[in-house]
């Protein structure tokens, strides 16, 4: 249990995440600031922003609201959001712990923190966050098929294994998935699906700052906007950490394929960006169409090239 | 096998004397019900420890001389009273009296003069003997003829008061009555074919159309009973107009188990099916998956968005027993035993909202989670659970019927190979049935709070105990659910089989334990009690009724896509639904009639006199 804990809170668990995850947010403005034509923030930024809110800054706490339930949302949202990290990072660095997860339970957990935010969000009481709940909730009906056809497309593409360290096998034997026809197709409505996972623009109209002050976050601030942050880091590692494990071939740890698999994450990371700065918002039901006919229609496309052996 | 009176006939016996008590006296005439549980539920454990067997039950000639006729007729009639004491039923029978016990209690509390049908005890003691019976009877006579009564104490124990409610009654009368008469066909054409009533003897091929006629009448009933598409549509009507505790003992738990328990004997046991077979059956399941979870996204009527809720899930399970793996049949009985304890727990819950708010729909409530906290926690725990949500319970079945369905598509063959379509709209299903339960949580319990419920006081100790109990066993099932639970209670039923999968759920749920105690501790060190609480901040206006968004409003985006809507729009005019099919073809043929009925006295001897003629001719 002790070994389980250890893995939990310090490595791959939370301190590990959160400190990639906070040099990948970084990477993120930094990029996004050139793209702008900005200077960008130093490499500490990310974690200056967190610890202010954590360590400095006062927390309100919405008067009409459910008090405990809107607290305790960030938390059960960061607990997801490390869990499916481990599940994602055992295989992926090679550890043997205690317990795993397979593509199913990770397919779940990956949706818990949208989840929490929701709840947290509607338990504030406010109005606008309400608006940003509903609209996260109809995103989320929305890419998770396409998700979950994706991950379909890779067990079928690894022989009927839903065990993510049998995925990343049989990509060593025969070769990373993204280097086939079908693989690319996979690719490409995945990346969207992160896109909205990450509520990264197109698909931030849960958010939406300049419009609903950013939705199901109105209300926080302080402290839980701070586990809220932290979240939003982890996500922005594991995720990605994700596609390189069921699209690239993951990770190697010898020689120049450290450079090669630092490099993988920062190519999703950097698509991810790119993506999110050359786009507008788009409204929920486009992105619902976008979802449901053109993503799902891609899946698709890509499962029967499977079938094909392409 | 004494412990069959028990569990049998006597809640029958004793729910038959109960009728001559006067509704005065419910009180009482409840705790007795609840001590006849309490007696059968003992007896029901006891049953457990028996090893698998077929016994012969005599139908009590011993109470009479040897001589009489009364004897001779009882002895007879014995012959057909066999009973298969085997797991499955066990199983079944455990469950049966457990969620008449609980929710006996919860109606002790939630039953006054305003809700409660009348003879209201009696019949729920009578429907749980003959659950009972049905349950562990191993001969197809004896078991339509508990099926059968099953539908009438189902029409009982609806207050039908007002237009709306005996309607919704006729309906599930009309609808169960008639699947059942659709029964006794397979039963009638099983004994043509094999002259044998007995359920352990048969193992029938579907391979003659006449087999494959037999085997869909039987499918017919347990669906209806059940509840898969399109038998389903007398369950959303029974779930709003019934009282909480009778949807919450019959649609939601006692109907489910044993439409599925039949469902599983004639798919596993009884019938081998065939290819075609399977494919029908994955195909009903995910419609009745999908379709179901789409009207409930637009309901405002909790207790109607919670009926077509224990109409969605049915989907899964017929697809798990559809699958007709080891993998499978294992996630469809484990998400039948799941499903029965939080949408029970979610009916009761609807009720405590309900008898303490006064309230039907989800526009009239909100923010009633400070004031009804036990509720709010339970009712949030089921609906985690009925979304699949780790580590809950319903996680646990869905990630084992998942793997059925990923482990099915490894075989050659038409639905096999569709494994992908199955998985992708069981998952889309689920996706679904979270945005509806998001919208029964925070339309129910979060949100504003309006001023006319700020007098609302949580239910009394008897309505949230039974629910806060469901509650925590959905937890625990959920916790240990791939460690202990499956292996120990689902594998008896159906043997052992691997998991393809990972999934620790002991570990990790104390991880998340870990994680919600390390949150707690940080909020507390941050000195908690200093927060400060303010006003909702919404761009400087004023919260009024324009700006509120109110749940109800949540999905309007679905609602309003072109193809759905047409969809929506059919479904509201009840195309669907094969009872209002039914009655307009009916009437249409009435009316047909009816032109000939002009009110003149000459025209109609004319028509007496051509039906003699015709009469006169016929018997020459």
């Amino acid at each position: 249990m002790l070994q389980n804990l250890f893995h939990f809170l310090i490595y791959p668990g939370l301190l590990f995440v959160t400190v990639i995850g906070g040099l990948l947010s970084w990477f993120d403005r930094k990029v996004t600031a050139m793209v702008q034509f900005r200077k960008g923030p130093p490499i500490l930024q990310p974690f200056y922003d967190f610890l202010k809110l954590l360590l400095v800054k006062e927390t309100i706490l919405p008067a009409q609201g459910s008090k405990i339930t809107f607290l305790m949302a960030p938390v059960c949202a960061l607990c997801a959001a490390i869990l499916s990290g481990l599940f994602i990072l055992f295989p992926l660095l090679g550890i043997k712990a205690g317990f795993s997860g397979d593509l199913i339970v990770l397919f779940y957990l990956l949706s818990i923190p949208s989840l929490a935010y929701m709840i947290g969000g509607l338990a504030s009481g406010n109005p606008l966050a309400s608006v940003g709940a509903s609209r996260e909730m109809k995103l989320m009906i929305s890419y998770e098929l396409t998700f979950l056809l994706v991950i379909a497309g890779i067990i079928l593409k690894a022989g009927m294994n839903i065990r993510l360290f049998d995925v990343l096998q049989v990509q060593n034997d025969t070769g990373a998935f993204i280097g086939s026809i079908s693989g690319v197709l996979l690719f490409i409505a995945s990346i969207f699906c992160l896109q909205a996972k990450l509520g990264l623009v197109p698909f931030d109209m849960a958010e939406a700052e300049t419009e609903i002050m950013h939705g199901h976050f109105i209300e926080y601030s302080g402290l839980p906007y701070a586990l809220i942050k932290l979240t939003k880091y982890i996500m922005l590692f594991i995720l990605p950490a994700f596609l390189v494990a069921i699209f690239m071939g993951g990770f190697k740890w010898q020689g120049i394929h450290i450079l090669w698999s630092v490099l993988k994450i920062l190519v999703v990371v950097l698509l991810l960006t790119l993506i999110r700065n050359t786009n507008p918002r788009i409204k929920i039901n486009q992105a619902m169409r976008f979802f449901f006919l053109w993503m799902n229609l891609l899946a698709i496309i890509a499962i029967v090239l499977i079938f094909f052996g392409l | 096998m004494s412990e069959l009176y028990y569990i049998i006939f006597l809640p029958l016996l004793a729910g038959i004397i109960l009728f001559a008590f006067p509704e005065r006296i419910r009180m009482i005439k409840g705790i007795v019900a609840l001590i006849i549980s309490g007696i059968s539920f003992f007896f029901a454990i006891r049953l457990f420890s028996y090893s698998p067997q077929l016994v012969n039950l005599d139908l009590f000639s011993f109470l009479f001389s040897q001589n009489s006729i009364a004897y001779k007729v009882l002895q007879g009639a014995s012959e057909f009273s066999s009973y298969n004491i085997d797991n499955l039923g066990k199983f079944i029978t455990l469950g049966i009296c457990f969620f008449s016990m609980l929710i006996l209690l919860y109606s002790l509390a939630y039953l006054d003069k305003n809700r409660s049908p009348h003879n209201y005890y009696p019949y729920f003691l009578i429907t749980m003997g003959l659950s009972a019976g049905a349950a562990l009877t191993d001969n197809l006579l004896l078991f339509i003829a508990f099926w059968g009564f099953l539908g009438l104490t189902l029409y009982k124990l609806i207050k039908a008061d007002n237009d709306q409610s005996s309607s919704a009654a006729k309906k599930t009368l009309i609808l169960v009555g008639s699947s059942d008469a659709i029964m006794i066909l397979g039963i009638g054409i099983i004994w043509q074919v094999y002259g044998t009533f007995a359920i352990s003897e048969l193992d029938i091929p579907t391979t003659s159309p006449i087999l494959v006629i037999a085997f869909l009448s039987l499918l017919i009933g347990s669906f209806t009973k059940a509840g898969a598409f399109p038998f389903h549509t007398w369950i959303p009507d029974y779930a709003q107009h019934a009282p909480a505790s009778s949807s919450a003992c019959l649609p939601a738990s006692l109907d489910k188990l044993l439409g599925i328990y039949f469902l599983t004997r004639i798919c596993v046991d009884m019938f081998s099916l065939s290819q075609w077979l399977t494919f029908l059956l994955l195909l009903l399941g995910v419609m009745t998956i999908i379709f179901a979870v789409m009207m409930a996204l637009v309901q405002h009527n909790f207790k109607r968005l919670l009926g077509y809720h224990a109409v969605s899930q049915v989907g899964y399970m017929v697809v798990g027993l559809g699958l007709g793996t080891p993998l499978g049949i294992a996630g469809g009985l484990f998400h039948m035993i799941n499903h029965a304890l939080y949408k029970s727990g979610l009916f009761l819950a609807a009720g405590n909202i309900e008898a303490q708010t006064g309230k039907k729909n989800l526009d009239e409530l909100g923010g009633l989670s400070r004031i009804m906290p036990v509720t709010f926690i339970s009712a949030l725990i089921f609906a985690l659970a009925i979304s699949g949500v780790p580590p809950f319970n319903g996680f646990a079945s869905k990630w084992l019927i998942y793997q059925g369905i990923i482990d099915f598509g490894r075989e050659p063959g038409l639905a096999n190979n569709l494994w992908i379509l199955w998985l992708g709209l069981a998952v889309l299903g689920s996706a679904l049935t979270l945005a509806s339960f998001i919208k029964f949580i925070s339309g129910i319990f979060l949100g504003r709070m309006s001023d006319k419920l700020s007098k609302v006081r949580e239910a009394s100790i008897l309505m949230w105990l039974p629910c806060l109990v469901l509650a925590l066993i959905c937890t625990f099932f959920g916790i240990m659910a791939s460690q202990t639970v499956i292996p120990k209670m689902i594998m008896p039923l159906i043997g052992d089989f691997e998991y393809p999968g990972i999934w620790d759920s002991t570990v990790v749920s104390i991880l998340i334990l870990v994680s919600i105690i390390l949150g707690g501790i940080i909020y507390l060190a941050a000195n908690m009690k200093r927060f400060r609480s303010e006003d909702s901040f919404i761009g400087g206006e004023k919260i009024g009724e324009e700006n509120s968004f109110s749940v109800v409003e949540f999905y309007k985006t679905i609602r309003e896509f072109k193809l759905l809507s047409i969809i929506y729009d059919w479904a509201e005019q009840k195309w669907f639904d094969l009872y209002d099919l039914l009655k307009k073809v009916t009437l249409s043929f009435s009316k047909w009639l009816s032109m000939a009925h002009t009110g003149t006295l000459t025209f109609y001897a004319v028509w007496i006199l051509a039906g003699l003629i015709i009469m006169f001719i016929v018997m020459l």
